[in-house]
């Protein structure tokens, strides 16, 4: 390797590539780093300028050893996304500052690829792969520079190089992207990134946190129908089932039987779905309340939760149908009725007055909840996003004092309550409804749909939905909330139709939310599942197959690249040469080739000879080619010329 | 031409070229090989670092970026290539030297496909000429230091012209072996015996006789069969004064045998060493010198061709004809 000095204007390229690479991931990662990493292009920039500030060897190894320390102090011994992206920058910039052979920059570029795709772990958007390609084009600049030793960054070859080279690549890459056999699941247990923590619904329910959830806009997961979706009232996107309360907060058991989907009785009414998640890092595949069928990779259990059995941790595609009409259950397990009439500790007289006042009339299960719906809807209560804390029995002290309270509180409470009249009840939370893209014809569900409602056991019918929030604010089952309009205490949904402005910009997000929408299905979800399907459509199943066409394919597309590139210096011949040339292969037909590096004098002579006769026509030509060759003279006396020649 | 295939996959043709066949030779992809370079080496476990980083995420953009890497790095091997096939490479040259001294091959680098060249790298035997850029259609005149190792007439050894433009993780590389050849004269050899011209003056009054020679004129004398055409008087003829033609004489200052038997030496270089030095102080002193070798005799002449003739001589001088 050269021991050439790096030149300021490719140092300050490099300077500027490697500030571009630390932008996105301020928000992400912590604070520390992305300052120091900073502070170390900011030292090597000045090096630019002040020779003698340049790190000596023993200033390098206990900085980096430093450095290395505060990582691992920070993150753990972990292979975590946060740990190594954070590693990877203080890396990129400690190479930076001792960067003074060919060889340096070479490995500071390499670097800078591993740190390209660093960001994408946090976040798969557009923008972010836009700016990204950006990146990838100058550091292939970077390297042409660095391998041409270009002085000045104005030559355009040195932009020209790294721009054929990258569209020439991009179909190479679409059909790795495509063919590449993926692998399901981590290669090694990914440790827990937990202070980035993915807003949803999580292992325990209790109404603070779905009432925090209400207020992000983040997407939860879209669903595409095939076919009509149902009314907005009936989405109802059925999580986690739960059974254990202790009057305030709601706790997950692990789900114990599981069904066999191929034993259910045949369902009426099924729409079948194509349900896009986000990654939650939970188990929960939400389904249309009830899912019949899914694919293999999911579990459905015993109280109709569709569970994944790893995290997804991925955005991930599924196709589902479900069946509006709940499952006739014939008998509910003694075990089951006695976890679902258990009691919170707390529970009080007054409850069990309420109980028995719902009795009163008629002590049929479906009267009791039919009382207990018009008791919420006739009595004082408020629905509100901020309700008064509440203290040590929550569920008395809700229903008898405060009165104020979201979802969370009216469902925990009226299975309390349904407990108290022994009527077996149980906790469902999920999603209601979802926002109708009319551009993309999917329905995007979002945090703020997050919704929790009661499941109750009815002899004879089985496990019957039951929302006392309907009771309370309908709108709340008909309208999405409209989480920018929250002012105060009141809830506002969104039931005007906008018009004008609004209208214009709520249009122009359902466009953005499309593309997101395609650009998450078809290419942030193409995963192994979808990868099988995908492929196997065309005819190719396993990886064995997936190699064989990809090796072919890589190899057509390189032999296309090769053709289009020996074409792009084919055609820089002139059009004088390529007559010429054409002319010459004419001769050849009726005399003899002419010799590599020939002139045409002696060519032409040479033919003379062997006919005298075409001693004319071919000095004709031969000076109109000259003229137009090297006089620069117009190209249709040669044309002319060689059209008024026979032989 | 075609190559049989042996020929086509013998180790030799990849590093040393084909056999010499002529003075000028095309790059094309017969003669280039490509492989990667140490650099490239790296890149490609920084592809599977990063390919394992995507899987273990199951990232998406993780794969586009890792894909893309790879194929540019698969794309850039063809504008490797294309950095040097259509160059044409003609030996121009290589002027003889003593041993030990360092000679000059000279080439000419043609760009016959009208493509501007970049970071090109020659090498003969270790060293290394760097080629910064050439022009399109344009030449290039290459000048690459060779130092022979052995005297006599030796081929010139393989020239690679080398180049990993444009990333710098592709080396592409073309061995090419020339029809020419290097004439290396024995290393002179200054030791305590300097050429006298008294010592091994032959004829001792050749120092005073006047010899026809081409340095004064000293007169005319008539035309005798035989005389050169330039040297007659044409003046004179015209005057009617007869066919003269003018003379010159060289001042013969001393003639010698640089001879092979008066050698202090022993053993056949150190001996053509000396005589090399012979060759070179008579040169110097300019007096008239010839040249006596076991089988070889040069008769004594001077000037820069005698001179070469008679290195020459020395410098292909066979072990075989000392000991007879």
């Amino acid at each position: 390797m050269q021991t050439v000095n790096l030149n300021p204007s490719s140092h300050q390229l490099l300077l500027f590539i490697c500030s571009l690479l630390i932008l996105p991931h301020i928000g992400t990662l912590q604070t520390l780093f992305i300052v120091i990493g900073f502070c170390l292009l900011g030292w090597s920039f000045l090096t630019l300028y002040f020779k003698q500030l340049s790190p000596s060897k023993w200033l390098l190894l206990p900085l980096s050893l430093g450095l290395a320390f505060l990582v691992f102090k920070f993150h753990g011994m972990s292979l975590g996304r946060e740990a190594s992206s954070s590693f990877l920058l203080v890396l990129m910039g400690l190479k930076l500052l001792e960067c003074r052979q060919k060889r340096d920059v070479t490995a500071v570029i390499f670097l800078c690829f591993f740190v390209l795709i660093t960001p994408f772990l946090f976040e798969q958007t557009i923008p972010l792969t836009i700016y990204s390609f950006l990146i990838f084009f100058l550091l292939l600049t970077m390297m042409v520079v660095n391998s041409s030793q270009e002085k000045s960054l104005k030559t355009t070859y040195i932009y020209r190089f790294s721009a054929i080279i990258l569209l020439l690549s991009i179909p190479l890459m679409l059909i790795g992207f495509i063919l590449f056999p993926r692998m399901i699941g981590p290669l090694w247990a990914m440790p827990s990134d937990s202070n980035t923590a993915v807003s949803g619904i999580s292992n325990s329910i209790n109404p603070g946190n779905i009432s925090k959830l209400v207020l992000s806009k983040q997407q939860a997961f879209s669903v595409q129908f095939n076919g009509q979706s149902p009314a907005y009232a009936q989405l109802y996107w059925r999580g986690p089932v739960f059974w254990n309360t202790d009057g305030r907060q709601w706790t997950l058991s692990p789900p114990k039987k599981l069904i066999n989907t191929a034993n259910l009785p045949p369902a009426t009414a099924t729409y079948s779905y194509q349900l896009m998640m986000q990654p939650t890092q939970q188990h929960w595949v939400y389904s249309l309340d009830t899912p019949r069928s899914a694919p293999s990779s999911l579990i459905l259990s015993q109280d109709y939760q569709l569970i994944s059995p790893k995290k997804i941790s991925r955005t991930q595609a599924f196709k589902i149908t479900s069946s509006l009409n709940p499952v006739t259950d014939p008998v509910l397990s003694p075990e089951a009725r006695q976890r679902a009439l258990a009691l919170p500790s707390t529970t009080d007289d007054r409850v069990f007055k309420l109980a028995k006042q719902w009795q009163h009339n008629n002590p049929s299960s479906i009267e009791v909840i039919n009382q207990g719906l018009s008791y919420f809807n006739q009595q004082k209560f408020y629905y509100t996003l901020t309700p008064p804390s509440l203290g040590k029995d929550p569920v008395s002290e809700f229903l008898f004092h405060t009165k104020k309270g979201f979802c969370g509180h009216y469902a925990t409470s009226f299975s309390v309550v349904l407990r108290a009249a022994g009527i077996p009840s149980r906790l469902v939370a999920g999603y209601l409804g979802g926002r109708y893209n009319e551009v993309g014809g999917f329905w995007d569900v979002r945090q703020s749909d997050a919704h929790v409602w009661v499941e109750a056991w009815v002899d004879n019918i089985g496990w019957m939905r039951v929302d006392p929030t309907a009771a309370i604010a309908p709108e709340r089952i008909q309208f999405s909330l409209d989480n920018e309009q929250q002012f105060g205490d009141e809830v506002k949904f969104l039931i005007d139709s906008p018009t004008g402005i609004s209208l214009w910009l709520r249009q122009l997000e359902s466009l953005a939310l499309t593309i997101d929408y395609y650009w998450q299905n078809s290419v942030l979800a193409y995963g192994p599942e979808v990868q099988n399907q995908f492929l196997s459509t065309v005819g190719i199943n396993g990886w064995e197959d997936m190699m064989l066409t990809l090796s072919s394919l890589a190899a057509l597309i390189l032999v296309s690249v090769t053709l289009y590139i020996y074409r792009i210096s084919r055609l820089k011949l002139d059009p004088c040469q390529r007559v010429y040339l054409r002319f010459c292969r004419r001769l050849k037909r009726h005399f003899f080739e002419k010799h590599p590096g020939e002139t045409s004098k002696h060519y032409f002579e040479r033919i003379i000879e062997v006919d005298p006769t075409l001693s004319k026509p071919l000095s004709a030509v031969r000076q109109s080619y000259l003229n137009c060759r090297y006089a620069k003279a117009d190209i249709q006396p040669l044309i002319t010329a060689i059209k008024a020649f026979k032989c | 031409m075609s190559l049989t295939l042996a020929n086509r996959f013998a180790l030799k043709r990849f590093f040393r070229g084909e056999p010499a066949k002529s003075l000028s030779l095309l790059l094309n992809h017969r003669r280039i090989f490509i492989l990667p370079n140490k650099a490239g080496l790296a890149l490609a476990v920084v592809i599977l670092l990063m390919l394992i980083a995507s899987i273990n995420y199951s990232n998406s953009m993780g794969f586009v970026f890792t894909f893309l890497l790879a194929s540019a790095a698969q794309v850039s091997t063809l504008f490797s290539f294309r950095n040097l096939s259509g160059l044409s490479i003609s030996s121009m040259k290589c002027d003889p030297c003593f041993l030990g001294q360092t000679s000059a091959a000279l080439f000419t680098i043609e760009e016959t496909q009208g493509r501007e060249r970049w970071a090109i790298t020659a090498k003969i035997d270790q060293r290394i000429v760097h080629i910064p850029h050439i022009k399109p259609y344009s030449h290039y005149q290459l000048s690459v230091p060779i130092v022979p190792k052995e005297r006599g007439l030796s081929a010139l050894n393989t020239l690679t012209l080398s180049s990993s433009f444009p990333f710098d993780i592709f080396r592409a590389w073309s061995p090419l072996r020339f029809n020419r050849q290097i004439l290396t004269y024995p290393k002179p050899k200054s030791f305590n015996q300097p050429l006298s011209v008294g010592r091994f003056l032959h004829n001792g009054d050749a120092l005073s006789s006047t010899q026809m020679g081409t340095d004064d004129f000293i007169g005319f004398s008539p035309y005798q069969h035989g005389h050169p055409l330039h040297l007659i008087n044409w003046h004179a003829l015209a005057k009617e004064k007869g066919l003269m033609v003018s003379q010159f004489s060289t001042q013969q200052q001393a003639e010698t045998w640089v001879d092979w038997f008066n050698c202090s030496a022993t053993n056949t270089e150190s001996k053509l060493s000396e005589l090399c030095q012979w060759v070179l102080d008579a040169n110097t002193l300019s007096i008239n010198y010839g040249l006596r070798l076991p089988q070889l005799d040069i008769k004594p002449s001077h000037g820069i061709l005698h001179q070469q003739t008679c290195l020459k001589a020395l410098a292909v001088f066979k072990q075989s004809h000392a000991n007879r």
